[in-house]
């Protein structure tokens, strides 16, 4: 029986890092058949990242699981070659290294197609394969300060601030999987394969749901600003203080009502300072001082209920493990925990795509490095495992030694 | 027929509003999709109004329902309902994003949908998902956003957090959308599996998001807390964001572990490579404000933001100008790529909006498509699919099953 959506593709994926590694890492959830190309020695850097435990690194496990690693020097031919047998068995190749470099090392476009014409190959980079900006070296919050969303974030009067998290690897990452998915839909009815370029400084600016048509269409009236705990265009809507944390609070034309119910301030509902949006947003100020004067009794949870009850949108800031502790979190599996053979229990987030057909996650493990050496080449490449075992001692293909007591998820 | 783009062929039944769900069909349509927008009459898309608007038309509703075709009509009398129904038969996917439970009491829930169209894929998009404690609270981007820890690491630490004035959740949800029809569309064509139905969630999209925290407090069994940090990363540095001259604004500066010494090159601050208090990433954390000041100090010397750039750039120091969207807009990157593009509608005229992400060598994206008027293919939509005369149309919309707003 089929286990999940993608069995049955096979994934050459040369990612590291977090945004390639972000889509394989869902292709493999889905069913697909990884196998994560390593480059020999140290393989993916994230191996280091913390939190390590028993030689292995959370950050790798979390981004890693169900996938197959082989080890392999690139820039020796014999490694070089090898990874060319793997192309013409592969659906789809994913590469995540400054643009051109895959091209050095030998493994262009125009190269792997010649060995698989209808391969689908997929890029990730930071600024894009092409470009003024190509050629500098890119992360997450490089393309966030380009793109306009830092300037968006902070106090107005003070620098703005960027996120603890990786927003732009994850969603450049997702944008990927989408668009690999959709070249496979039309190779499956057209034969056909092709190059997909993906940046992170397109999919940050894709985020852009209202400020670059404002401003364009306005002509530079409307000028996109950060706008620090409140909403410039909407009021109240922001953040406001508790005794012990923060609220969020979207209030719209009709929650207004029930808000002032809420705070027992049934005489400001009609009160003619405050009865439209466009009023409300000038004097929000005097808004956000009444509410926060109201919740200096109110604990955040306290708060949240009398809010709640009266079906104002309303939200706990949460911190993450306060989040990893939520009983909603908990019932759909949006943190989940895993067992990792090498590292014991581990919490990380949940699959974000939900189907009807498989609601059961995969029993997934994050490889080793080079565990699956023996079991690839030898399927793909031709090789016996004597040959394998010669490559490894040549330092061609490299592989870390499991350790004491842990079962090897290779099948050959 | 040469296909025009990926996903030539197929027809979505777009039953979304605001900017999740529009968000996953506006990338539909420009990979090809036939789109066709369910909006609820007499006024239609909520978005319709929202701002930027010039003679009526809003600049927000452009640029996400570009190249769809809207069909009007009330969904809760009987007829209404009955041509939604109908209309399922002759589409691949249903997508909504009304709360968890709505689309069930207009009797478009997935066990009534399935059995008119068993190969349709519905997608439901909704803040927290279709069940759970919260499934039924209102949901918009930013509370699900608080929900999913991700606002408590905006900001400074001792400070509330900070609210980014942009929805990427809403964008993002609508791209794991995309993301999980498409693979339930791979699965239906290669397996035969049938239809089935996708619960998304902004939740989910914002929480899948911690590349590091989850894992980090898990397991370090709560020794590492995840806290926000300002504007400087708390566990790895120089990493963070800079101030320049006075009014030359702020700059990026991410600093690889190695890169260290050859920053202090740059800086003419050969002394500071082997100083024991910035000798390594845990020294200079420990001495992170005088590391800053020292980086600052450098930067007030320097004639501009620009030749700071120039000098961390020919240092492969991965750096960067914190670009106001109207700079982003104005530069050469973006212009070349096409990330910011012009388009052109029928009555607001020039528009610039964000490019198309998804770039595939195949195929160009096709620029030359237009928004819809509310119910601009009431006709054109039920002629071809559900062959109704346009006399039986205007006989729906003058009893407001329809619903079309003359231009």
């Amino acid at each position: 029986m089929q286990q999940h959506i993608m069995e049955g593709y096979r994934i050459l994926d040369f990612t590291q890092f977090l945004a390639g590694p972000t889509t394989t890492r869902l292709l493999a959830e889905m069913g697909a058949e990884v196998i994560k190309v390593e480059l020999a020695p140290a393989g993916d850097p994230t191996h280091l990242l913390p939190h390590r435990r028993a030689g292995r690194s959370g950050y790798y496990i979390q981004q890693n699981r169900g996938k197959k690693s082989v080890c392999v020097d690139i820039r020796n031919p014999k490694g070089l070659n090898l990874i060319k047998e793997l192309v013409k068995s592969c659906d789809v190749l994913l590469e995540n290294f400054s643009p051109g470099a895959i091209a050095r090392l030998g493994l262009g476009r125009e190269v792997v197609q010649a060995l698989k014409p209808d391969l689908i190959m997929c890029s990730i980079s930071a600024f894009g394969q092409t470009g003024p900006l190509a050629e500098l070296p890119g992360f997450d919050y490089i393309a966030m300060a380009v793109s306009g969303v830092m300037d968006m974030i902070g106090d107005p009067d003070q620098p703005p601030y960027f996120p603890m998290l990786g927003i732009g690897d994850v969603s450049a990452g997702v944008h990927a999987l989408a668009a690999i998915n959709a070249a496979l839909l039309h190779r499956y009815k057209t034969g056909r394969g092709q190059y997909i370029d993906i940046s992170l400084l397109d999919s940050y600016f894709h985020s852009h749901e209202i400020n670059v048509q404002a401003y364009s269409g306005s002509k530079g009236k409307i000028q996109p600003r950060r706008s620090g705990h409140h909403h410039y265009a909407a009021a109240p809507l922001g953040l406001f203080k508790c005794r012990d944390g923060y609220l969020f609070m979207v209030v719209m034309a009709r929650q207004w009502q029930p808000l002032c119910k809420a705070m027992g301030r049934d005489d400001l509902v009609d009160n003619p300072n405050y009865d439209t949006n466009l009023k409300r947003v000038e004097r929000r100020l005097e808004i956000v001082a009444i509410i926060e004067d109201w919740l200096r009794d109110y604990d955040r949870d306290e708060a949240l209920r009398i809010l709640q009850d009266m079906h104002v949108p309303v939200a706990p800031v949460l911190s993450v493990p306060e989040a990893m502790e939520h009983p909603h979190l908990i019932e759909r599996q949006v943190v989940r925990t895993i067992h990792d053979r090498g590292y014991g229990d581990l919490q990380i987030p949940g699959i974000p795509l939900r189907f009807s057909e498989f609601p059961q996650p995969l029993d997934l493990q994050a490889p080793y490095l080079g565990e699956h050496n023996r079991e690839i080449f030898t399927r793909f490449a031709g090789l016996s495992a004597a040959q394998v075992d010669a490559l490894q001692a040549e330092g061609v293909l490299h592989a870390e030694p499991l350790p004491e007591g842990i079962a090897s998820v290779a099948s050959a | 027929m040469t296909p025009r783009h990926v996903l030539d062929g197929y027809r979505v039944l777009d039953f979304t509003q605001y900017l999740a769900g529009p968000a996953a069909t506006n990338l539909m349509v420009q990979l090809g999709a036939e789109v066709i927008k369910l909006e609820i009459g007499p006024h239609g898309e909520p978005v319709r109004n929202f701002p930027y608007c010039r003679d009526g038309r809003s600049g927000y509703f452009i640029q996400q329902n570009r190249g769809k075709q809207s069909l009007c009509l009330d969904p809760k009398h009987p007829e209404g309902l009955d041509l939604i129904k109908r209309l399922l038969r002759h589409c691949d996917v249903f997508i909504e994003n009304f709360a968890p439970g709505v689309v069930g009491r207009l009797g478009l829930g997935w066990d009534v949908v399935r059995k008119i169209n068993p190969n349709i894929v519905m997608c439901s998009i909704s803040a927290f998902g279709q069940e759970g404690p919260l499934a039924e609270h209102p949901g918009f981007d930013y509370i699900a956003q608080a929900y999913a820890a991700v606002t408590d690491l905006i900001g400074e630490p001792d400070r509330p957090p900070s609210l980014p004035m942009l929805a990427f959740g809403d964008v993002g949800t609508g791209v794991h959308a995309l993301t999980a029809i498409g693979y339930a569309l791979l699965d239906r064509e290669r397996n035969g599996a049938g239809g089935q139905w996708l619960d998304i969630s902004l939740l989910d999209t914002y929480f899948h998001h911690h590349e590091v925290s989850v894992q980090a407090w898990s397991a370090s069994g709560g020794k590492i807390v995840p806290h926000r940090s300002g504007s400087h990363h708390y566990a790895v540095g120089p990493s963070g964001i800079f101030k320049a001259r006075d009014g030359d604004g702020h700059l990026m500066i991410l600093a690889l572990l190695h890169q260290w010494p050859i920053l202090c090159r740059t800086m003419g601050r050969e002394d500071l490579i082997e100083d024991p208090k910035f000798r390594d990433n845990d020294a200079r954390m420990a001495h992170r404000e005088a590391m800053i000041a020292i980086i600052e100090g450098w930067l007030r010397t320097l004639p501009s933001t620009a030749a700071a750039l120039e000098l961390l750039e020919k240092a492969r120091i991965p750096c960067a100008p914190i670009l106001s969207v109207p700079e982003a807009m104005a530069h050469p990157h973006m212009i070349e790529r096409r990330t910011v593009r012009t388009i052109e509608d029928r009555l607001l005229g020039k528009l610039q909006i964000p490019g198309m992400p998804l770039r595939f060598s195949k195929y160009e994206v096709d620029e030359d498509i237009q928004a819809p008027l509310l119910g601009e293919h009431n006709a054109e939509i039920l002629k071809r699919l559900l062959l109704c005369p346009p006399e039986q149309v205007r006989d729906w919309e003058s009893r407001k099953v329809l619903f079309a707003k003359p231009v």
